[in-house]
């Protein structure tokens, strides 16, 4: 019985000093995404809403309904849900985010990638330019 | 009474059209497509009732209602989260074509089964072509109790002998409602419907077909936060009751709740009356009573799943 014990401690113990080891080899942080290549026609793509008003501030619920649990309360990329995630989340304050074309930020928000695309969510087109106007307003 | 509660419903209904006819004067000038409102609620479930909402197509919904005990008893039984008499339903509901679902649910109380469909015949519109949306609810539920349950519950209960011509149908009920709701405003959706409720089975000091009044809605408190609303009221009408007295009849059914809604999940908590879960079973059988403080506290948590 006591041999048992002994036996038993000493798996248990073995497995936590493995727990520990592995902890240090395991890569702990989120992976960076890669470049993001975007179809030409994407890029010069115009946003049919750029400049409209938005009295019913639908930018604003639709980011928050479908986006902020991982992009964050105002675009940081600190939403509660994202350091669940592989990739790591890049703001959307950072300069060169708000450097891209309106179009190219169309095609990052709801084309497939590491974020599964949200176009049947927001299945009309106004509407998801109206969730990049709003990211213009984070910056 | 008869004639103050039909103008309660007309009064509702009407209401609820002629708000929406009074903005829909200075939109005729524009030519464009009109597209169906944003989201009037945020799931097809509001705390016991539908809403007018349905899915994309090909979405499948999940949805967990749970009601616990009534709170009569204090902090004893932790305000009713201890108590017996809790329920559940799981249900799933498939969106096949546009507006058009079909759905399956399992109740803990009496042991039923429902399937079910709605059909959102008109979305209401953003420049008020069709100021309100108009839905069809309809389901059957089997009831899968032990045939014995049939002779001491509310169901066959003044028979004494053996139930020799019980049949399947004498398990089942059903419930159809039609459904007028508005978005009002960015915070304010309402809705007032009108159902009707049939058992094939009951004892006899009880009705078969019972016609009920609902009306609910939700005020958008926060982006994702709504305070939620629901009342249900069986009508007592004496042209359609086979009682000569009204002997127990229904309690209305009256629940306020809160609801946060995400991409994916709409979750509802709230305080009620009626634990029935499904809507026959409150409008038939509610028995609890909120000016008694016979309520309890319950919740909804739905998930969607896209195809």
């Amino acid at each position: 019985m006591k041999r048992t014990l002994r036996n038993l401690l000493s798996v248990v113990t073995l497995t936590m000093i493995a727990v520990v080891l592995f902890a240090f080899v395991t890569p702990q942080d989120q992976k960076a995404g890669a470049p993001w290549v975007i179809p030409a026609n994407y890029k010069s793509m115009a946003n049919p809403q750029k400049g409209k008003a938005d009295p019913d501030k639908v930018g604003q619920m639709l980011y928050t309904k479908h986006c902020k649990s991982c992009h964050g309360g105002s675009g940081l990329g600190d939403g509660p849900k994202a350091s669940s995630q592989e990739t790591k989340i890049n703001s959307f304050k950072d300069a060169k985010f708000q450097a891209q074309t309106d179009g190219q930020i169309y095609f990052e928000s709801f084309m497939d990638r590491e974020m599964k695309s949200f176009e049947k969510k927001i299945p009309a087109a106004e509407d998801r330019w109206a969730v990049v106007n709003y990211l213009r307003t984070l910056k | 009474m008869k004639k103050y509660i039909l103008f309660i419903i007309l009064f509702s209904l009407i209401s609820v059209i002629s708000f929406a006819q009074d903005a829909a004067t200075d939109s005729t000038a524009v030519t464009e497509k009109d597209k169906p409102v944003r989201s009037p609620f945020e799931s097809g479930y509001l705390i016991g009732a539908q809403t007018t909402v349905i899915q994309n197509v090909k979405t499948l919904e999940a949805v967990i209602q749970h009601t616990f005990g009534t709170i009569e008893n204090g902090h004893s039984d932790l305000w009713g989260i201890y108590a017996p008499g809790a329920n559940i339903r799981l249900g799933l509901d498939y969106v096949i074509m546009k507006n058009f679902q079909i759905g399956i649910g399992m109740t803990k109380k009496n042991m039923m089964t429902d399937l079910n469909a709605k059909w959102t015949i008109i979305q209401q519109t953003r420049k008020n072509t069709f100021p309100v949306a108009i839905a069809l609810y309809g389901n059957v539920a089997v009831d899968g109790r032990n045939i014995s349950a049939f002779e001491s519950g509310l169901v066959r209960q003044a028979f004494t002998g053996p139930t020799t011509s019980f049949s399947f149908s004498d398990r089942l009920s059903y419930f159809s409602e039609l459904i007028i709701g508005r978005k009002f405003t960015d915070r304010l959706s309402l809705q007032a419907g009108l159902s009707f409720s049939h058992y094939n089975s009951v004892g006899t000091d009880y009705d078969h077909d019972k016609i009920g009044f609902h009306f609910n809605g939700r005020m958008k408190v926060s982006p994702q936060g709504s305070i939620i609303f629901n009342y249900d009221a069986p009508l007592k009408i004496k042209e359609i009751t086979e009682q000569i007295s009204w002997t127990n009849p229904p309690k209305p059914n009256l629940a306020i709740g809160y609801e946060i809604s995400t991409s994916t999940h709409a979750f509802q908590i709230y305080m009620g009356t009626a634990d029935g879960l499904l809507p026959q079973d409150n409008i038939m059988w509610n028995q609890k009573d909120f000016t008694k403080h016979q309520l309890f506290i319950g919740f909804n948590i739905t998930r969607l799943w896209g195809f």
